[in-house]
């Protein structure tokens, strides 16, 4: 049915004509982020439909969004992109006064470090990046820096981002993770190339089949995708290392092109419904930001209070710093 | 290099060619997700089939690719035969070079340039930015073929059948397109291929409404392998193979 | 206006709009300053064209050259006996062809991901390995140069065959029979006479191996792991993730001058020149 549906409303937007006169919201989303019945309620509830759309990362959604007519409505960028998009002119800001459920947001949420007031996005879904490991064959796991280990050459993966790798590094050696400091990131540059040479690979989510196979024994990696592998091999455990770590947040945001800001913001609304928020996390089994809507007390989402302490929210990098990374990042992937 | 030489490298290499895909094609109808034969099962179609992302992008990678391919093939023959006429060397080497241009530089080129037109024209990325661009690339593709027929036409036909009356533009009608046909079909279906097959320049000049399928491939295998990938792959194998083979069928 | 003029009309409004300006735009960009979310800003600069000589991206250009030099010298391995056996299959060529091609109709993606299938560490060879008792732990056969080199080979391959397969089908049989009937041994004949005849093809496929495999950036990507950076990957990066399109566009212009020397090369030989 949702088959011959999505083949109808392809060939009707390729005949530049539509027979469905609903009006239509373009909601932008990291792929397995939602649940598809929840897209379908709020379509039967308000009489109308979404084009739904998926991206892999920030950059490639930012590289659609950034020409200012993409033609998406809601975006859902990682928190500390939000400042640059603001500063870019691509957000419009969210309307509190539209928005009934806003108090259901969990208590860390009402006022992060990263938007103070909730001024350009709403808080959705968050997670760590810690590392995954099989503990059957790897024990004493629990810090940056035993991703150094010779044992384990040839098994282990980094994930393949410039931000998370060089701030393990740095993490690794006791320095900051979002360090500026050339001669701080001269340091984590040789630890990482160091690195390199025991690694299997710089993997993001693919390295999920590898760890359940037994593949790869450790890999930096997201909690979300770790819950999902441990679902498959009951030996893989998850470890916040000690020497801290990064926490993302997923934030729902109203592009400022988009002409149905009143229908964006019921979407969001919608989205901060206790009911739907547990479905939507129940499906992508990550955490929510809706403290109503939160059902399970997953140590490995929901880390304990002792533990999120280690954790910190990750600012936006000054251009010039993210240009210093980006040359180290080169370095390291091509040595 | 007479006897038996060649034609053993020669095994291997076509052995080389076609295990993977005969490989990847056995394992779609595995029961198991992983490569250990557990029995013959369809599940893993049934779950392509089901996903309506998968049936999007192939209804959207099959307009792109045969809007494009129709341009394309019209536009590349006219080419062709005003070439054959009387060379044009700095458009024939305009239409080479894109052949050659490394697709994320024909993509970014093509990226730089909508977006520059966007700001003055108020226009969207969508299924026009793919379609132009794909008709872009595979004008090439299309001349080469249709050249190659026409370097063994022999001009005096189209002459003779202007000397008996017909005006030029009906001598090429009457005379040279139906001589051409063949090489004409199999243009269209080399730039229907290549079309349909391309993703990095398709990635990064899609809009909202035009994802293809490969970029529904490349998220997938993105996300780790997935026998549901190899029954996708399946069917693109058999339906480009049979297209191919009833093509063949139909020149002789 | 004549039919040749009519005829050409649509090509060049294609060619000028979609091909030529667009390249005209980058080759503007490379010249001015990244914005700081992406994007160009004034002023002008030559800051991004001397960048290109910093030596971490003269290695980079170094290790494309050789890896796309590596791809098509396998390809040519493989590639020629597979042509000269096809050529002289008599009556079977064209299903020989046909066999040859088969694999290129399919999608790049899928041959790039039929690769990853097999090479993974619970992929077919390791399994059948284990399974023989052959070896006993996974051998690292993913995510490393031999990977990407083999998946390179694998997708350009038919693109070396087939314009040798169309100069040795040309060649014309009595020089090497008279060689052989002189008495020279079949290598000698191929060293002196087919080998040296056949440049045309060589000269042709190895360009038309060489320039896609110079840009490649999907293949390292998925069957290197990340760990290897190539010119299309250092392009695709400047666009994406580092947001220097300056910079990427200045490395856009090195990979197309690149390719467009080397088709230069190629169309001075004439007899090369007619194979395409």
């Amino acid at each position: 049915m949702m088959t011959r549906r999505a083949l109808l409303l392809a060939g009707a937007g390729a005949a530049g004509c539509t027979p469905d006169r609903r009006p239509r919201l373009n909601v932008f989303n990291w792929s397995a982020y939602i649940d598809p019945a929840m897209l379908r309620r709020f379509e039967d509830e308000r009489g109308v439909r979404i084009r739904y759309g998926t991206y892999e990362s920030n950059e490639e959604m930012l590289a659609r969004v950034m020409s200012g007519n993409s033609g998406w409505d809601i975006v859902f960028p990682t928190h500390s992109r939000l400042g640059p998009m603001a500063a870019h002119g691509l957000l419009a800001e969210i309307d509190h006064t539209r928005l009934r459920g806003l108090h259901n947001l969990g208590q860390r949420f009402h006022s992060p470090v990263w938007d103070n007031d909730l001024r350009w996005a709403l808080p959705y879904m968050w997670n760590g990046t810690g590392i995954a490991y099989n503990s059957s064959q790897v024990t004493d796991l629990d810090s940056w820096a035993g991703l150094w280990r010779d044992d384990l050459q040839g098994r282990i993966t980094m994930l393949d981002d410039p931000e998370d790798v060089l701030g393990a590094c740095l993490l690794s050696l006791g320095l900051p993770f979002s360090s500026t400091e050339p001669r701080e990131l001269l340091a984590a540059r040789a630890a990482g190339m160091a690195q390199k040479k025991l690694l299997r690979a710089y993997l993001n989510a693919e390295v999920r089949d590898q760890l359940v196979a037994g593949d790869v024994l450790a890999a930096q990696l997201w909690s979300t995708t770790t819950a999902q592998a441990m679902v498959g091999n009951a030996a893989l455990k998850f470890a916040w290392p000690r020497e801290g770590f990064p926490l993302y947040c997923d934030c729902a945001a109203i592009l400022r092109e988009s002409p149905r800001a009143e229908l964006a913001h019921e979407f969001l609304d919608f989205l901060l419904r206790p009911d739907v928020a547990s479905a939507n996390a129940r499906v992508a089994a990550t955490a929510t930001a809706n403290g109503a809507g939160q059902q399970r007390a997953d140590p490995v989402l929901y880390p304990p209070d002792e533990v999120y302490r280690r954790g910190f929210w990750p600012p936006a990098l000054p251009a010039a710093a993210q240009r210093v990374r980006d040359r180290l990042w080169t370095e390291i992937k091509s040595a | 290099m007479k006897g038996r030489g060649p034609g053993l490298v020669a095994a291997l290499a076509l052995v080389f060619l076609h295990a993977p895909l005969v490989v990847l094609v056995a394992f779609s109808f595995n029961t198991g997700r992983f490569t250990v034969w557990e029995g013959f099962s369809l599940v893993w179609y049934r779950a392509a089939l089901a996903d309506p992302q998968l049936a999007e992008g192939l209804w959207n990678s099959l307009v792109i690719a045969g809007c494009a391919a129709s341009l394309a093939t019209i536009i590349g023959t006219l080419v062709a035969y005003g070439m054959w006429r009387r060379p044009a060397p700095l458009l024939a080497g305009a239409l080479y070079l894109s052949l050659l241009t490394p697709e994320v530089v024909t993509g970014v080129s093509l990226l730089a340039l909508f977006q520059g037109g966007f700001r003055f024209l108020h226009l969207r990325l969508g299924f026009y930015t793919v379609i132009a661009a794909h008709t872009a690339f595979s004008i090439a593709y299309v001349m080469i073929v249709v050249s190659a027929r026409l370097r063994q036409y022999d001009r005096s036909l189209e002459e003779a059948a202007m000397d008996l009356g017909a005006t030029e533009w009906g001598a090429f009608r009457r005379v040279t397109l139906p001589y051409l046909a063949p090489a004409i079909a199999s243009a269209a279906l080399l730039a229907l291929v290549v079309s349909f097959d391309d993703y990095v320049i398709t990635s990064l000049v899609a809009g909202i409404d035009s994802e293809t399928l490969p970029m529904v491939v490349y998220a997938m295998a993105r996300r780790g392998v997935s026998p549901v990938l190899n029954a996708v792959s399946a069917f693109i194998i058999v339906g480009f193979g049979s297209l191919i083979v009833i093509s063949q069928r139909l020149q002789k | 206006m004549t039919l040749r003029a009519w005829s050409l009309l649509p090509a060049r409004l294609v060619s000028t709009f979609l091909l030529v300006v667009p390249l005209g735009i980058v080759l503007v960009y490379c010249f001015l300053t990244r914005g700081d979310y992406g994007g160009v800003e004034q002023p002008w600069t030559l800051e991004n064209v001397e960048r290109l000589a910093d030596p971490l991206y003269l290695a980079i250009l170094w290790r494309s050259l050789w890896l796309a030099g590596a791809a098509t010298g396998l390809a040519a391995l493989a590639g020629y006996p597979l042509a000269l056996f096809i050529a002289r299959s008599g009556r079977w060529r064209n299903l020989w062809l046909q066999l040859v091609l088969l694999p290129f109709w399919t999608s790049f993606l899928v041959r790039t991901y039929a690769w990853i299938f097999i090479l993974r560490d619970t992929g077919l060879i390791n399994t059948t390995l284990i399974r023989l008792g052959l070896i006993h732990s996974p051998l690292p056969l993913l995510y490393n140069d031999g990977a990407v080199l083999a998946g390179l080979v694998y997708n350009y391959l038919p693109f070396f065959v087939l314009p040798l397969y169309a100069t040795l089908e040309r060649l014309d049989n009595a020089l090497p029979e008279a060689a052989a009937d002189l008495g020279a041994s079949p290598w000698r004949t191929f060293w002196r006479i087919t080998l040296p005849l056949s440049r045309p093809g060589l000269v042709a496929g190895s360009v038309l191996v060489f320039v896609p495999c110079l840009g490649a950036y999907l293949t390292p990507d998925l069957l290197g792991g990340g760990k290897t950076v190539m010119l299309g990957n250092l392009v695709q990066n400047q666009f994406t993730s580092s947001r220097d399109w300056p910079f990427g566009a200045a490395v856009s212009m090195v990979v197309l001058l690149a390719s467009a020397l080397l088709l230069a090369g190629l169309l001075r030989h004439k007899t090369a020149r007619e194979l395409l």
